[in-house]
């Protein structure tokens, strides 16, 4: 762990080996727990953001689901809010993902199959008919295209005459992870954080129940990154949406309690812990000493978190379920506020209702069965936790003041910075496995032969052909004068630099699709080939 | 989830005297999942071979005319999107009608146990799963690689006649090679050669890809040759170039190089290569340097004209020295000027090789200036 806070800690690999066999009180040096720690519920919330935590309340266990086409994923919904569920997460098709409509070329073979396709109002409709917005949480998965997608949810509540400020619901809308892993972008960096910003401020001022951004450092880590790089990068893209909402005029205090993070739990069980607990008292510096924020609601980082996918092996497919506790664990020791637990057979393609099922009751076990609910931040005060939530705040820190120097997280984005070291990263894994440094249960050793043997969920290509045919119609039936003025608004808009949003709901309305609408935003943005580093 | 993989060992080093196996490697679709693929291609590049890169969100279609432009020994397929059975038997078929089905296949990714024999028996050369070992990986290009038959001098030469496009790839390799081709020679022919060099991370790649395009879209029949550098331990490369280049996948053809051990930005046996191109009819072939810096003055000898590209802010790397590089350039463009400091930049630069050069601003991002350039060129 030493290791960790030498000079350049980007290229610090994971932790793997401490020197010492066991870490004494002298190793936290000037350690001072009521500054560094606090009591839960208090700053720097570094042993939780509420004083009782898991006793009064547990975390909100909300499994990640769509798939097929509007009316699949609609029955989907209604069958969960018929057993007790209040709150819907959303998962789209990447055509969607990708503000794509699902006839276009690039489409093919992928409509509906990793989430819903949702290709214009008329699917959005379908997808919560007879559910009322109102009486709903909605939890939307995406990015480039979030802002049409919010559009087509605020038109789909004032269909149903549900005011604005009662809807409730979160959009993940990070994009700037997207240009650091996981590469669902289509405008350029400076246009594409422009259109979030339009989103927190359109929420702030008619929307204040909604979540804007859920900053994610879920896809960095999955796609090579360390677990404090991970952390800064995803807390360094938290402050540059700050400082951009600042910038167009919005009070800190009114946006900021709407921001929330989501990360990854990894296998390395402690250095998970100490990463959760790191980022709450970093938060809540940076919120209350860099930024000025008076209101207590804006110094809190809450966070949702899921488990590993790309821990997950296809040998052996049940010791994944193993794998999914442990790190259910460490989210649930490291205070986290929601939780997805992966299923076991996600590396072989999308879970079966009966894994998902078990992925669930992992967490139930934890919740009713472990105890480790009933004190708050049981690891609070262990030498060793406290060393490494230490040691991982430093490295975050110094990682920041690469980003600094580089001018900040656009600019560092222009250079390649992120994909570069995230690649680097991933590499470094990669040589360690092959040298043996690093062990895979099932994988690099204990090996077996013969296949896994599970059944797998398989969905079919009538999905796409129908999805299509349906919005070949839509296009015929529209007014195409509504619809031509709504696009040429929408362009008139993003040109001016105006919020788009109110734009985006006209144009929603007016039947356009989310492919128009990209394409329109796109003639005035620009497009983006990733930047210099793939 | 693909970088599971392993290898057991180190791989060792391409013997020198064989040519390195060149592979293509594509995620299809929208799906976005690349870490495996970017390990794969480092870690095949670190075991000799050159791995041509295309990028994500790519189409079938453009993914196996790239195959067939680059002549390649195998092309590696990536998908985590659970799409495969709908694209791979559209990669076969496009196979087929472009007349390269000697090329193997093969598939990476999220794939079910139950799908590989239906992917097998439609033509998919292996499928490879998470957690696949790399050695293992490796052993099977280099065994398909080996396989693949090649063309005999005489029909590669007929096809050439015939301006036969899979005929003009493998001749390609030929040259590149350096194959005993008796003595044949391309005839000559009336292109307009155009160097393009430039610090890395200047642009190069999408600059050429905009002028290539414009030129394909006024009628003229363009080429253009990206080279990459080799790994001087390895033998390997990767060649990423291509991957800037593929909305115009077709309409203009490419070729991308590794250097080898060529010195001054271009590749072993460059020119001859040029020749090939220039034989085959081009109008205008566009030759994309390494991009090393100042030394890079060979391009001048082969290139009719050259062209500096800079950005704001790189005064610094180039300095702009009388020497060298800058003395070669027949004109400077500065690239995204849509980024501060570029007005500044330009001062410099006017300052320090004065106005009886051409300089032209321009954004690649924002598709803005690229016509002032194209007409430069087109003005032999």
């Amino acid at each position: 762990m030493s290791s960790r806070t030498s000079a350049d800690p980007s290229a610090q690999p994971d932790s793997a080996v401490d020197t010492k066999p066991f870490v004494e009180p002298a190793d936290l040096g000037t350690f001072d727990p009521a500054k560094s720690l606090g009591s839960p519920g208090s700053f720097p919330y570094t042993r939780g953001p509420h004083r009782t935590m898991y006793r009064d309340r547990l975390w909100t266990m909300r499994q990640f689901a769509g798939f097929g086409s509007a009316e699949d994923t609609n029955e989907r919904f209604k069958y969960l809010l018929s057993h007790g569920q209040t709150g819907l997460s959303t998962a789209f098709d990447l055509p969607t993902l990708m503000g794509r409509d699902s006839d276009d070329p690039l489409a093919l073979g992928e409509v509906g199959r990793c989430g819903v396709a949702i290709a214009s109002l008329a699917d959005m409709r379908r997808l919560f008919d007879g559910i009322h917005l109102g009486e709903v949480s909605t939890s939307m998965t995406i990015n480039a295209p979030a802002a049409i997608l919010l559009a087509f949810y605020v038109a789909v509540g004032q269909e149903q005459g549900v005011p604005l400020d009662k809807l409730r619901g979160t959009l993940q809308n990070d994009i700037l992870k997207e240009f650091h892993a996981q590469n669902e972008y289509v405008f350029p960096p400076a246009p594409s954080v422009g259109l979030v910003v339009d989103t927190i401020e359109y929420c702030t001022q008619n929307m204040p129940q909604w979540n804007t951004v859920s900053v994610s450092g879920y896809h960095i880590r999955e796609a090579g990154a360390t677990a404090a790089q991970e952390l800064a990068f995803t807390l360094a893209d938290g402050i540059a949406y700050v400082e951009l909402s600042i910038q167009r005029g919005l009070d800190v205090d009114a946006f900021a309690p709407r921001l929330s993070f989501f990360f990854d739990l990894h296998s390395d069980f402690f250095e998970e812990i100490a990463k959760l607990r790191a980022a709450r008292r970093i938060w809540a510096h940076v919120m209350r000493d860099r930024f000025g924020a008076k209101s207590e609601r804006s110094w809190l980082l809450r966070m949702h978190c899921q488990t590993a996918g790309v821990t997950l092996t296809e040998q052996q497919p049940m010791n994944n379920v193993v794998r999914v506790a442990f790190q259910a664990l460490a989210g649930v020791l490291g205070g986290t506020q929601s939780l997805h637990t992966n299923s076991m057979d996600e590396t072989l393609a999308l879970p079966t209702q009966e894994s998902a099922k078990l992925a669930l009751r992992t967490q139930q076990i934890i919740a009713h069965e472990s105890n480790v609910t009933q004190t708050v931040d049981p690891l609070g005060g262990s030498y060793f936790v406290e060393k490494m939530t230490n040691e991982i705040e430093a490295s975050a820190y110094a990682i920041f003041d690469q980003i600094e120097g580089m001018g900040g997280v656009l600019k560092a984005i222009d250079r390649g910075y992120f994909r570069r070291v995230i690649a680097e990263s991933a590499l470094a894994e990669q040589k360690r496995l092959d040298r043996g440094e690093q062990k895979i249960v099932g994988v690099t050793d204990f090996v077996e032969d013969g296949s896994s043997g599970v059944d797998i969920l398989q969905i079919s290509q009538e999905t796409e052909d129908a999805q299509i045919k349906r919005l070949t119609a839509l296009k015929k039936s529209r007014d195409p004068a509504r619809h031509q003025a709504s696009l040429e608004r929408l362009g008139s808009d993003a040109q001016q630099g105006k919020n788009v949003m109110p734009a985006l709901v006209e144009a929603a309305k007016a039947d356009a699709t989310v492919g128009e609408m990209m394409t329109t935003m796109k003639s005035v943005f620009g497009s983006y080939d990733g930047g210099p580093e793939w | 989830m693909v970088t599971t993989a392993r290898s057991t060992e180190q791989s060792k080093p391409a013997e020198s005297t064989t040519p390195a196996i060149r592979m293509l490697l594509a995620k299809i679709g929208l799906d976005g999942h690349d870490r495996g693929v970017k390990v794969l291609a480092r870690s095949f590049r670190d075991a000799g071979i050159d791995v041509i890169y295309t990028g994500l969100w790519q189409t079938c279609e453009a993914t196996m005319k790239a195959a067939l432009q680059e002549d390649v020994d195998v092309v590696g397929v990536s998908l985590l999107s659970a799409a495969h059975l709908t694209v791979m038997p559209e990669i076969v078929r496009i196979r087929k009608e472009l007349r390269i089905e000697q090329i193997p296949v093969v598939l990476g990714g999220i794939v079910p146990e139950a799908d590989h024999p239906k992917l097998k028996e439609m033509g998919i050369a292996a499928v490879f799963n998470p957690g696949s070992a790399i050695d293992r990986i490796i052993e099977t290009i280099r065994e398909l690689a080996h396989r693949r038959d090649a063309d005999t001098p005489a029909q590669m030469q007929s096809g050439y006649k015939a301006k036969d496009v899979c005929a003009l790839a493998k001749m390609l390799t030929a040259v590149q090679r350096g194959d005993d081709l008796g003595d044949w020679r391309p005839p000559s022919g009336r292109a307009n050669v155009v160097g393009v060099t430039g610090a890395p991370g200047v642009g190069k790649s999408s600059f050429i890809a905009r002028i290539a395009q414009s030129l394909h879209d006024q009628g003229a029949r363009v080429a253009v040759v990206a080279i990459d550098p080799s790994s001087p331990v390895t033998g390997g490369a990767l060649l990423g170039d291509r991957l800037r280049m593929m909305r115009g996948a077709g309409d203009f053809f490419v070729r991308s190089l590794s250097s080898g051990l060529a010195p001054g930005g271009l590749a072993v046996n460059c020119k001859e290569v040029v020749d090939v191109l220039n034989g085959f009819g081009f109008d205008y072939i566009l030759v994309e340097t390494v991009g090393a810096g100042q030394g890079e003055v060979a391009i001048g000898e082969l290139a009719d004209r050259t062209i500096l590209l800079l950005m704001p802010d790189s005064g610094d790397a180039v300095q702009f020295s009388k020497a060298g590089i800058m003395e070669i350039a027949d004109a400077f463009v500065l690239n995204k000027c849509d980024l501060a400091g570029a007005d500044a930049t330009e001062a410099q630069l006017l300052s320090a090789v004065g106005d009886d050069r051409p300089l032209f601003k321009i954004s690649t991002i924002r598709d803005q200036g690229i016509g002032a350039v194209v007409d430069w060129v087109r003005l032999a």
